[in-house]
């Protein structure tokens, strides 16, 4: 290994390279790091295309597997390590190129993390709506890679409604730039979208341009308790019917409402069976008008409680206990593990049913929470306490669960991708042909497979650990 | 207490959903993830915690680039402990080391006020380490307990009694901010005592990881104050703050004697802004045109009310006026000695706080932190930067 970082060290600079075993430890995997782990030979940290070109080409003729990397935050494995190679971390490329006003259009390096353009914008009075929840941390160039969502899906769409463009380095360290700075294109197949959901296999996204929209002027939080499932699911389908279209709309169960609960004054009873975090957006007016019809809708149908949280601040409360709520179940909890099966938004009902059913059957917990707006649900097993019995247990539950999702026209990942811990479903969504189609695909980028090797599809005999 | 062994299992609890990355001054400095708490963490649990593999020296270093700031701790929903796990992990590696020179000089230091030269010492030192000399703090011409001591009454009732505990900023190198102290609590009608025999409140020293000096500074200080008849403890520092209110109680085992007095000196400790606020001015403020910037400290999570406090007490001064950085609770670097050892990577925290600093237009940076207050000071030139009671006093004439 001395080689490989000598020649990385020459390549780049000696700060932009890391190889002691130390270094490259957080490196061995994502927020996902109870399943499989494996340490990167080398880390590399490019400041520019061009670094990240020169990188490419030396892992290209020397044949290295090179794993693109943002915050390290997802939760598919797919920045995991798994053949060992170099990890191309794009952090340090995290310049905000361009906000063009005029145009509604923003071009960013691949690094830039989400809330810091995103809060560039709001200065600006713009808005760009993708908000996966770990948006303080996690990286624009890897949010188109894993199709990034949140809970504005349900109103604003997710992170593939808004490129018009990247800039890509492929394998071979070749730099092409697609699309750009127009909302409308018409010119061949569209390269820009095939990098949505490449999850690092087919090149290394340094570029990103994007749609924006005005900042909504004002915006209302709703909190809603739900006696049931079911008064959940027709309240939101009342509203919706109703023409209020709500900017978030999550569902959650009394065990999430109960580790977030201390975030909220007063806590939420904990006697509703489920909860619906609604945020409207839009002119004063507008969302005065949808408070009230939502209000109304949920008074005229039972609502155990209805909260419309007029103070900003403790209206921020709700949705920062929302946004943690993955690791605050972790202090209850040793481990939880999070999917992301996505089912039509009617049939959320009969898929908890479903989920509850299979938990009871397995003798699990299974906490459920979502984004009920676009049907983007996150069933969580959660353990008490890890061992081989309840692993397995997990793993037969997790099965059924995506099993499940997909009998009720659902998909296995709403917004987390596939990278390791999803590629032994792909086959039951996308079945044979789709997947020899895509292995061509990326063939013809990727012709020696140095590009995150070992994502999205398993290869013959492989297993996910 | 802080034992590593008592943190096995609440550091599993670390997700490693990289939160953290957030705000963590030495990661955003870098910008990779060798530098952050998840892999400080991963470092501790195989090296001192388990024993998987040994201290290596290049580990050694990744934990001691940590600014003990808290960011880390302040941000994670999982609850994970981090800078009470670092603390743990020095005191470990403390006992298998037999200290640097830097401690055993600041352990001397400090265990023992009055010794002037003490921080000369500290500057001869820090010379020897390459730090210009511009950039070691100033000792004032006289130390502020050589000024202030024992009982000073306001002048007329004597509303309330506080027992005032100076930290080593103030005594050593701010005493400006002391008599600012006790000033605005005797003109509002607040008796000050200030105990004589005080002592470091022992945050340099377990930040180095030598609890056996900082266990026997907080002896001396908690047994000075806890059985004052008094209607509550005051600090000006957010730092000592963070010591005696987070840290002290582990500091000892839990069955030990002083575990009650650290109970009864928390009671009633607050930081002097936080204090006035909650008892609210019995004078009102007169006029005074200042436009301020508030750089609030990093160790404010030991209490809920303290980086409000300077923002709600001077917006009762007529004509003050408040201007908001855009990161009001971004680092900048100091972090107690760390600065003496770490140079490039505080200044490198220090520039982009700067940059920040130079974007809004004001008269005042205000901090309850010292060491915020020399650090910053440093380099910003074009304002004053100093203690948000500094202002109050001046609001009142004093």
């Amino acid at each position: 290994m001395k080689a490989l970082a000598k020649d990385l060290e020459r390549v780049l600079s000696p700060k932009q390279v890391l190889v002691a075993r130390e270094d490259l430890l957080p490196y061995a995997n994502d927020a996902t790091h109870y399943f499989k782990s494996r340490l990167p030979d080398a880390v590399v940290l490019p400041h520019t295309t061009e670094d990240v070109a020169k990188i490419m080409k030396y892992a290209f003729q020397n044949e290295i597997p090179v794993t693109p990397r943002g915050a390290g935050s997802g939760l598919s494995g797919g920045c995991t390590p798994v053949k060992g190679g170099i990890v191309m971390d794009t952090k340090r490329m995290n310049k905000i190129m361009e906000v063009d006003s005029e145009n509604m259009t923003a071009k960013v390096e691949g690094g830039v993390v989400l809330q810091n353009f995103q809060n560039t914008l709001e200065r600006q009075k713009l808005f760009y709506p993708p908000d996966p929840q770990s948006a303080t941390v996690c990286t624009i160039g890897a949010n188109v890679a894993t199709r990034a969502g949140g809970p504005r899906g349900v109103k604003y769409g997710t992170t593939g409604n808004y490129v018009l463009g990247t800039e890509v380095v492929l394998p071979d360290g070749s730099i092409i730039n697609s699309g750009g700075n127009f909302v409308k294109q018409s010119v061949g197949y569209n390269l820009t979208h095939l990098m949505l959901g490449s999850e690092g296999t087919l090149g290394v996204i340094t570029g990103v341009n994007l749609r924006l929209l005005p900042l909504p002027q004002a915006n209302k939080t709703v909190i809603v308790v739900c006696e049931s499932l079911d008064q959940a699911a027709e309240i939101v389908a009342a509203i919706i019917a109703q023409g209020a279209i709500p900017a978030m709309l999550e569902f959650l169960i009394k065990l999430a409402i109960t580790v977030m609960n201390n975030f909220f004054s007063p806590p939420l009873p904990t006697d509703g069976e489920a909860y619906l975090f609604m945020l409207f957006d839009g002119t004063e007016s507008q969302v005065e008008a949808e408070a009230a019809v939502v209000n109304q809708i949920c008074h005229d149908m039972g609502a155990m409680e209805v909260r419309i949280i007029e103070d900003p601040k403790a209206a921020n409360n709700y949705w920062t206990a929302r946004a943690n709520m993955y690791p605050l179940i972790q202090t209850i909890f040793e481990r939880a593990t999070t999917e992301d099966v996505t089912v039509p938004r009617n049939k959320i009902p009969d898929f908890v049913r479903a989920v509850q059913s299979i938990a009871a059957a397995e003798g699990l917990m299974i906490g459920l929470a979502g984004h009920a707006g676009d049907g983007n649900m996150h069933p969580s097993v959660l353990f008490p306490e890890v061992n081989p019995e309840a692993e397995a247990k997990a793993k037969i539950a997790i099965d059924q669960v995506t099993r499940a999702g997909l009998d009720l026209g659902g998909t296995i990942s709403g917004e987390h991708g596939i990278g390791i811990h999803k590629a032994e479903y792909l086959e039951w969504e996308l079945g044979k042909t789709q997947i020899e189609l895509m292995k061509r695909i990326k063939y013809a980028f990727d012709p020696k497979n140095i590009m995150n090797p070992g994502k999205i599809w398993l290869e013959e005999g492989e297993v996910d650990a | 207490m802080l034992k590593l062994d008592e943190y096995t299992k609440i550091i599993e609890k670390c997700s490693h959903c990289s939160y953290c990355q957030a705000t963590c001054p030495s990661f955003l400095n870098e910008m990779s993830e060798n530098m952050v708490a998840k892999n400080r963490l991963l470092l501790i649990k195989e090296s001192l915690m388990h024993g998987t593999v040994p201290l290596s020296k290049r580990a050694g270093e990744i934990l001691d680039a940590c600014l003990l700031c808290t960011n880390c701790t302040q941000t994670c929903s999982s609850k994970v402990p981090i800078d009470d796990i670092i603390i743990a992990a020095r005191i470990k590696m403390q006992e298998k080391s037999s200290g640097s020179i830097k401690q055993k000089v600041m352990g001397r230091m400090l265990t023992q006020r009055g010794l002037t030269g003490a921080l000369g010492k500290a500057g001869a030192m820090a010379q020897k380490l390459g730090i210009a000399t511009k950039e070691i703090p100033a000792l004032a011409s006289k130390s502020f307990d050589k000024m202030y001591s024992g009982t000073i009454s306001p002048k007329g009732e004597v509303k309330k009694r506080i027992a005032y505990f100076v930290g080593c900023g103030t005594n050593f190198i701010f005493p400006d901010t002391g008599e600012a102290v006790v000033k605005v609590l005797n003109h509002n009608g607040i008796e000050v005592i200030i105990p004589s025999g005080q002592v470091c409140c022992g945050i340099p020293t377990i930040a180095e990881g030598d609890l056996a000096t900082t266990q026997a500074m907080l002896e001396t200080n908690i047994k000075l104050f806890a059985d004052l008849d008094v209607d509550a403890i005051i600090t000006d520092c957010t730092s000592c703050g963070m010591m005696f209110k987070e840290k002290a109680a582990k500091c000892f085992p839990d069955d030990h004697p002083l575990q009650e007095k650290i109970t009864a000196f928390n009671a009633n400790f607050f930081e002097i802004t936080e204090y006035l606020q909650k008892e609210g001015l019995d004078i009102k403020p007169n006029s005074l045109d200042v436009k301020w910037s508030y750089h609030v400290p990093c160790h404010r999570a030991w209490s809920p009310t303290v980086k409000d406090a300077p923002r709600e007490l001077l917006a009762q001064i007529p004509a003050a006026e408040l201007r908001e950085f855009e990161h009001p609770e971004q680092c900048c670097g100091g972090a107690g000695t760390f600065f003496m050892e770490h140079r490039e990577t505080s200044e490198s925290i220090r520039a982009s706080r700067l940059e920040e600093i130079n974007n809004v237009e004001s008269d005042a940076v205000l901090t309850q932190c010292p060491v915020c207050r020399f650090y910053l000071g440093f380099q910003v030139k074009d304002r004053e930067v100093t203690h948000p009671i500094q202002i109050l006093a001046r609001a009142y004439n004093l």
